[in-house]
């Protein structure tokens, strides 16, 4: 029903009621923003990547079909967005040195310190995976996307998707348990 | 099952894409092997564990960003409709003067065709009567008569002889540069400078100041071969 009316909102902003993207924002921005905060670390890139996913909707309102599921189309174009900022930008600070300035710049509560050293943690792990892999677990943990679903979005079989999960976690886990000093907590 | 036909299934058996039958499979599966019991514990376990990532909200910088760019477009799309409302008056227009039958279209086309070519030859024309390319070419030829004295009066004879052949053929020399050029065959230090110098004359035939000028040349010359050289060229010009 929801995948409906996402449909019939985009098909009504292709047709030139452009307004109604309004709704489609609402919806979608916060999504989209923790979708690339969880790739970029970085709290105002990721609100720019998500302006230019709206602005790159509006330019290619006229492609949208409407076969895909609304949420698959959106997510090609946020994850083109992001290929494209990676291949401009030339500076590029490195997600680890991203992390660890958020760890010396942000001074927390000391009853918050050791949840914030485990998020920190498993960030910084996540961080060291591939960017395919951190994506694959990224969209099936947090964005509630389905295995066929990222397969769609990847242009990929779904086997392959599992397998990059599996692996993802895998190395996650290793990653995860070396950022401890190699004790699972 | 085999562990890796059940270590394929671990990515499902987490995020909860997997039927009962193939659930119950993996737990009675893992009660048994430690290998598979140890790694899919610590998959679940990292799994979990990823939940303490909090959801982040952005600020309302970004909403307001949205829709001022949303508002952009929104009159950018009403221009555009603008000038496409324009446009469409135009062609109603041209439709309406344009001939329905092919024929007609046909021979309409070839008239515009015409006329324009009229036009075309008329413009090249009155353009070329205008006398800009003429001008041009005086200006082109002085510059050149100036280049030519100038390196005449060069105490280098690599200058002296990049003179050489500066001047244009069949334009009446000025009297200035005449007198240069007489002067080098006449009096320059260097014998091949002179030599090279005297093809410069014949490029202004049938100018008679110039055969009587290297007439009274030859007489004053004191180098052999320029004496020769000289009465070759006269006797050239004789058989012409």
């Amino acid at each position: 029903m929801n995948n409906a009316t996402d449909n019939h909102l985009m098909e009504q902003v292709r047709d030139g009621k452009v307004e109604k993207l309004a709704i489609i924002f609402e919806r979608y921005h916060v999504m989209l923003y923790n979708f690339f905060l969880r790739l970029t670390y970085n709290r105002s890139l990721s609100e720019d990547l998500v302006q230019d996913v709206f602005i790159r909707v509006l330019k290619y309102r006229s492609s949208y079909q409407g076969q895909d599921k609304f949420t698959i189309w959106l997510y090609k174009i946020a994850r083109n967005t992001h290929i494209d900022y990676l291949r401009k930008r030339k500076d590029i600070v490195l997600l680890d040195e991203q992390l660890d300035k958020i760890a010396s710049q942000e001074p927390l509560p000391p009853e918050k310190a050791e949840q914030a050293q485990e998020i920190l943690r498993l960030s910084q792990a996540l961080a060291k995976l591939p960017l395919k892999k951190r994506e694959a677990l990224i969209l099936s943990r947090f964005q509630d996307l389905k295995y066929k679903e990222i397969a769609e979005l990847f242009g990929c079989r779904i086997g392959t998707v599992k397998v990059l999960v599996h692996r993802a976690i895998k190395e996650l886990g290793k990653a995860y348990l070396e950022l401890s000093g190699g004790v699972a907590s | 099952m085999k562990c890796n036909q059940i270590k394929e299934k671990f990515s499902d058996f987490l995020i909860g894409e997997i039927d009962e039958i193939k659930r119950k499979g993996i737990q009675e599966h893992v009660t048994v092997c430690n290998s598979c019991r140890e790694e899919l514990e610590t998959l679940s376990a990292i799994w979990a564990k990823l939940g303490v990532l909090p959801e982040e909200q952005p600020s309302n910088n970004m909403r307001t960003r949205f829709y001022a760019t949303l508002e952009k477009y929104k009159k950018s799309l009403e221009q555009e409709k603008e000038r496409f409302h324009l446009g469409k008056l135009l062609v109603g227009w041209v439709e309406r003067w344009m001939p329905r039958r092919p024929v007609f279209q046909f021979s309409f086309a070839l008239l515009l065709l015409v006329v324009g070519l009229a036009a075309g030859y008329f413009f090249h024309s009155s353009w070329q009567r205008g006398g800009e390319i003429a001008e041009l070419r005086q200006e082109v030829l002085q510059i050149r008569q100036i280049a030519a004295l100038s390196l005449l009066r060069q105490e280098s004879l690599n200058e002296r002889l990049k003179a050489v052949g500066l001047n244009s053929r069949g334009e009446q020399p000025d009297e200035g540069t005449l007198a240069s050029i007489l002067r080098t065959i006449g009096s320059d230090t260097d014998i091949y400078t002179r030599m090279a110098t005297l093809d410069d004359p014949y490029l202004f035939p049938g100018f008679s100041i110039v055969k009587e000028e290297l007439a009274q040349s030859l007489s004053e010359q004191t180098y052999p071969l320029v004496e020769v050289a000289l009465a070759l060229v006269h006797h050239i010009e004789h058989l012409k």
